[in-house]
């Protein structure tokens, strides 16, 4: 007992944590399965409004999850969930790229005032999401005097108006994300680097290794781990993304970009279908499950805390 | 406690800034010597500064919206939204128009005080306004910004009253003893620093229903004890490695003088862990600084936190960009400060070596 005893001390944390983490799951999932909407779920006192199950037949039972078979039949979902995918392949291939390859710059003997220039990188990290994603949908902004827009006139091409195409505007998503991202992939990219033993690249550079095969033998390996638990993370990250496509133009054009949160968050406060909300938020929640089981146990990455 | 390490820090960083040009200049002189004499190769030297200056230009051209904003905020109220011209990356023109619209006027407010003294009776202490700084003279109207950031304070102060609660004695527990589960529970913590946002989110419609089922959505104190709970995990972690590079051999002394468990870890760990503490300190007052999405969803009005009165600024068909850029950057320019500072500590607890053990 006196062995387990320091647990109670972690106690209060994870309780309070699991309230407004787990609790409003557990919630979300009754949610998913009655017809919740503004109307009925506050009309009664407490949590128990005046919602009710929704049912439908399977297999000759009738099972409350009418919520889930509509979801899952409509092609908007499956749209918001291939733009969901397609967008976190994208962003975290930009992400991964863009930070070993600032880190590996950052890093790097010829460079002076590494230390500086590692503090002033990392500065979109430091800055509130809301703010930075409104300057973005500023610099995309169709108006003339955006920055990218500016840009564009700058080069001689005609100015665009990002938002009202499809892909134009996924793009721009995609620019943003890597923008927000790549200052924790530098970070941490540049701790693993700092880890690299000195002698093991000089005794490649003895062995007349270029510094291609000596990225590709001794720093790759050596950064691996590290590099592949924040890829990781920031996917799980992309797979959430809520505001970027919240604040540049609500998911659009039309419902075309709506990331999956978004989808969810859209049916639900937009549309008040709360039920049919919850419903896509827990897909959404067991697709990003899925993922990290997926992730932790293939990448191996539960050894790194084993000891 | 903490302006007491904040001005050490200060003092430090500020000393290696005096002395920095002295020891380029001498690197330079060295440089040169070493050119005439011929040990260093000129080559290798130009080299090095090409590839510097070249990284500087692309930190430049990568940080460019920020500076964008920051030259949009310098040319007054309403400068792009009528002259598409004098949004360009060299402003011709400079006022700070925007940033006096965005604090107000600089004033203590008139108060009326009471103070009933037993037996003497009542006292009245009342001052009228006093005011440092009129706006009115260069702008027509201020903003909400003062009020949004009391509201924003009352819930940050909330935040890391309710969460240091919680998280010092999980980190003293994670650090320093071993119980059943220890290492699932900080696993499990790691990876909710990044997906903990999410799930929060995916919870959202269920938190709404609840916080207005419950007559709580525009209550700050709520919301304090939400961002309290969302700041569990990275904290507790970022405090333990903190911790566990306190030498336990400080603990063991104190223990053979017969000190109790909980003395040890009052007057010996807490004390070494200082910088740790104010480093989560800090984040957990930015989780209810920088949150936007429950903020706006749940609150009223009268009770925006900054963020949301940010947003607000913007959700219109035409976007007051002056007024945008300097809100934003009065609200964000101390957070970039305090990660300059805390940045030494981040590193540290990102690399991954802070995930083993």
């Amino acid at each position: 007992m006196e062995r387990n005893g320091a647990g109670l001390l972690v106690l209060p944390g994870l309780l309070l944590f699991s309230i407004f983490m787990f609790f409003p799951l557990a919630y979300t999932f009754y949610l998913s399965l009655t017809n919740a909407e503004p109307t009925n779920v506050f009309a009664g006192d407490g949590l128990r409004g005046d919602e009710e199950f929704v049912f439908t037949e399977v297999l000759g039972l009738q099972l409350p999850i009418a919520n889930y078979v509509d979801v899952l039949s409509d092609p908007a979902f499956w749209n918001s969930i291939g733009v969901t995918w397609l967008f976190v392949v994208a962003s975290v291939g930009l992400k991964v790229a863009f930070g070993i390859a600032l880190a590996m710059v950052l890093t790097s003997d010829r460079i002076r005032g590494k230390r500086y220039l590692r503090s002033i990188v990392i500065i979109p990290w430091a800055l509130p999401p809301i703010f930075t994603i409104t300057i973005w949908s500023g610099v995309f902004s169709s108006a003339r005097f955006g920055l990218a827009n500016q840009f564009l006139i700058w080069l001689g091409f005609a100015p665009q108006a990002f938002f009202t195409d499809r892909w134009l505007a996924f793009t721009t998503y995609l620019i943003t994300e890597m923008w927000l991202a790549y200052p924790f992939m530098v970070i941490i990219t540049v701790s693993a680097l700092q880890a690299v033993p000195e002698e093991l690249i000089d005794a490649a550079k003895v062995d007349g290794a270029g510094y291609f095969s000596r990225f590709r033998a001794v720093t790759a390996p050596a950064i691996k781990r590290p590099v592949m638990f924040a890829g990781i993370l920031t996917a799980a990250a992309s797979f959430q993304q809520f505001l970027i496509p919240y604040v540049f133009n609500r998911g659009g054009p039309g419902r075309d970009n709506e990331l999956i949160i978004l989808y969810g968050y859209r049916e639900a406060f937009n549309f008040n279908q709360y039920g049919a909300g919850a419903a896509i938020m827990l897909t959404a929640v067991l697709f990003i499950a899925m993922f990290m089981l997926v992730a932790v146990w293939k990448g191996d990455l539960a050894e790194g805390v084993s000891n | 406690m903490l302006g007491d390490i904040v001005g050490k820090k200060l003092k430090k960083d500020l000393s290696t800034a005096v002395n920095k040009p002295r020891e380029w200049r001498a690197e330079l002189e060295y440089t040169i010597e070493g050119i005439q004499r011929g040990i260093i190769d000129p080559k290798d030297v130009a080299k090095t500064v090409l590839s510097t200056l070249a990284v500087f230009a692309f930190v430049f051209v990568l940080l460019l919206p920020v500076y964008w904003i920051l030259m949009i905020a310098l040319q007054g109220e309403g400068a792009t939204l009528y002259s598409t011209d004098s949004a360009g990356l060299v402003p011709t023109e400079f006022n700070l128009e925007a940033f006096i619209w965005v604090i107000g006027d600089i004033a203590i407010p008139a108060k009326v005080v009471g103070i009933s003294i037993p037996f003497l009776g009542e006292f009245f202490l009342s001052w009228p306004r006093i005011v440092f700084f009129d706006s009115s003279p260069y702008v027509d109207s201020t903003s909400n910004f003062p009020r949004y950031f009391v509201n924003s304070m009352v819930v940050g102060f909330f935040t890391v009253v309710i969460a240091l609660s919680v998280v010092i004695p999980a980190s003293y527990a994670l650090s320093r003893r071993q119980f059943a589960g220890r290492m699932k529970l900080l696993y499990g913590y790691i990876l909710f620093t990044q997906v903990g946002g999410g799930l929060g989110i995916a919870g959202l419609i269920a938190l709404y229903t609840i916080f207005v089922s419950f007559g709580v959505a525009n209550n700050r104190l709520v919301l304090a004890v939400y961002y309290a709970a969302l700041a569990v995990p990275f904290n507790t972690w970022l405090l333990k490695t903190y911790m566990d590079s306190i030498p336990v051999s400080y603990e063991e002394a104190a223990i053979m003088d017969g000190a109790s468990p909980f003395r040890v870890a009052w007057e010996v760990v807490l004390p070494l862990a200082k910088p740790g503490l104010a480093t989560i300190l800090i984040f957990i007052f930015l989780t209810g600084w920088m949150e936007f999405i429950v903020a706006q969803l749940v609150l009223r009005p009268e009770n925006y936190t900054l963020p949301v009165g940010l947003f607000m600024l913007v959700d219109t068909y035409s976007v007051p960009w002056g007024q945008f850029s300097a809100f934003a950057l009065v609200y964000a320019s101390p957070i970039v400060f305090v990660y300059l500072f805390a940045q030494r500590y981040i590193e540290a607890g990102l690399s991954f070596g802070g995930v083993e053990g």
